[in-house]
């Protein structure tokens, strides 16, 4: 469904991405495990075309995406849910809901589209005139996922989507992600929380120092002794 | 007193028209656009020439001048000022660029403007008829183009508030990096911006010259009458322009009426000073960035 190749992205001398290549397919919940400052959020955006990446390669259903405006990338089928949730906090629920359907492949569904979305997140149906900026961080990381499903995407990229969440509410976070996923949506997610995220997860990347250092499917990642020394064990001691 | 209430409020109507095209410029397509007066008095001379030499009644002349100064405001945002934007890194930065670039454009409309008609002041006679309104005698020009600014200002306050395009050019106001995201064209709903507040100035151009005299060089007492109102009322907010229009109209008017008409310069400036001493972002303004 979604293949991506040769992603680099340098900020000045700095290489924070080198080559990176991976694929999502239709129905699949990948997550892209590594540190902080490791590249992941670079990936992302590099593939959702908010950052230069010259020589990248992506295609979306055999179609290439490499050279498009991020604007035309979304019309193509590709969301991007960022880091810090990209809400427009100046504006209500459903006009964020409604700039969501702005892409013309998702005009025709939009009807449709926004009961999912309500169906998945009751709650922002309960506050549909409330201005974004006054709601919680987990009310505004629902926002920002619903708005990226109103456009209707084939594949949907999501940034850190638990920063700052209760574990209470990363775990309703990931069982609508799990939803989504069975409606036929490849999600591509970047986590620091990788006992959650593998949990849910069908195959994951590891990302070290701007390279893809290794990968496998979710259930062999989290029983991986090199994986679980990095990542695993190392969020539970964070985590006291 | 009435009187001098009703002249402020036509005036504050007015100012608070020409702001909201400024903030328009500035808000959403980020061009801080110095020659903003001059595309008033372009308008107004516009008007002149269609009444004066082809007998073409001011207001059947809007739904000439409107889309044309749409027109070329576009093209200005797209030959002009299009390759600014490119190579901006940053919003300050494009800021800065339009400052020096429309500072120059101010000049060059003027000297057309006063190659064609001279430094004299113009005026025409339309519609000066004497109508009561609340027992004081007003004249009718003056109460049309109040309802027509109060008119194109709900307008614009719907489009803007109720379709997707006016969100989406709110959406571009509040976060052109997330606009992107939403499948928003950033540069074209930017030119779109600008080019809606070409046609809003304009438009008041030709309701002020049904009752202001105007000359090639008085755009520029607009332009800084419109960054006034705009910076005062909160930059990119609709409301804050009406409010702070129509205080500053009010103001101008009782002053002129009841202290010394040359101090009316003076009071927009304490009115100015006076609301960003207590509120620095302007009255709906939220401190951000």
């Amino acid at each position: 469904m979604l293949e991506v190749s040769n992603i680099s992205v340098t900020y000045g001398q700095h290489h924070a991405l080198s080559d990176a290549a991976l694929h999502v397919e239709r129905g699949e919940i990948i997550v892209i495990l590594g540190a902080n400052g490791a590249g992941k959020s670079s990936l992302l955006k590099a593939i959702a075309g908010l950052l230069p990446s010259p020589a990248k390669i992506v295609k979306l259903a055999g179609r290439d995406l490499s050279r498009l405006p991020p604007h035309e990338i979304v019309e193509s089928g590709l969301a991007l849910v960022p880091e810090g949730r990209g809400v427009f906090g100046e504006l209500t629920v459903a006009e964020n809901l409604l700039l969501g359907a702005n892409p013309k492949r998702a005009r025709a569904v939009e009807a449709a589209q926004r009961a999912k979305v309500m169906t998945l997140f009751p709650r922002l149906g309960e506050r549909l005139a409330q201005t974004v900026r006054t709601m919680s961080g987990g009310e505004q990381q629902m926002v920002a996922i619903g708005r990226a499903l109103m456009s209707n995407p084939d594949i949907l990229l999501l940034d850190e989507p638990s920063l700052g969440l209760s574990p209470l509410l990363v775990r309703e976070l990931f069982a609508a992600l799990r939803k989504v996923r069975e409606t036929g949506v490849g999600l591509l997610l970047v986590e620091q929380n990788a006992r959650e995220s593998l949990a849910i997860a069908d195959r994951g990347y590891l990302i070290e120092n701007g390279k893809i250092t290794g990968s496998g499917i979710a259930a062999a990642l989290q029983s991986d002794d090199a994986v679980r020394r990095a990542y695993l064990g190392g969020l539970a001691s964070e985590a006291i | 007193m009435t009187n001098a209430v009703l002249t402020g409020l036509v005036l504050g109507g007015m100012y608070a028209l020409i702001a909201m095209g400024l903030t328009l410029q500035y808000g959403v397509a980020r061009i801080m656009n110095l020659s903003y007066g001059e595309f008033l008095i372009g308008a107004a001379f516009a008007s002149y020439w269609l009444f004066t030499g082809w007998a073409l009644n001011p207001l059947a002349g809007l739904a000439f001048v409107i889309p044309v100064s749409f027109g070329i405001s576009y093209l200005l945002y797209r030959v002009l000022l299009t390759p600014l934007v490119r190579r901006a890194r940053t919003r300050d930065a494009l800021e800065v660029d339009s400052i020096l670039a429309t500072f120059g454009m101010m000049f060059i409309v003027q000297g057309i403007m006063l190659t064609m008609f001279g430094g004299a002041y113009f005026s025409y006679s339309f519609l000066a008829v004497p109508v009561t309104v609340v027992g004081e005698v007003l004249a009718l020009n003056r109460l049309i183009a109040f309802g027509l600014a109060v008119v194109v200002g709900l307008a614009l306050y719907l489009t803007l508030t109720r379709t997707r395009i006016g969100t989406s050019i709110r959406a571009v106001a509040v976060d052109p990096i997330a606009a992107q995201l939403v499948a928003i064209d950033v540069t074209r709903t930017s030119a779109l911006a600008f080019a809606l507040g070409g046609a809003l100035v304009a438009s008041a151009g030709v309701l002020i010259s049904m009752f202001l005299t105007f000359s090639a060089t008085s755009g520029v007492v607009f332009t800084m009458k419109a960054l006034i109102v705009v910076v005062m009322g909160g930059v990119g907010n609709l409301l804050g322009c009406l409010v702070a229009g129509l205080a500053l109209g009010l103001s101008e008017a009782l002053v002129a009426t009841f202290i010394d008409p040359g101090l009316t310069l003076a009071v927009n400036f304490a009115l100015f000073l006076g609301v960003l001493l207590v509120k620095p972002a302007g009255i709906f303004g939220r401190a951000q960035r």
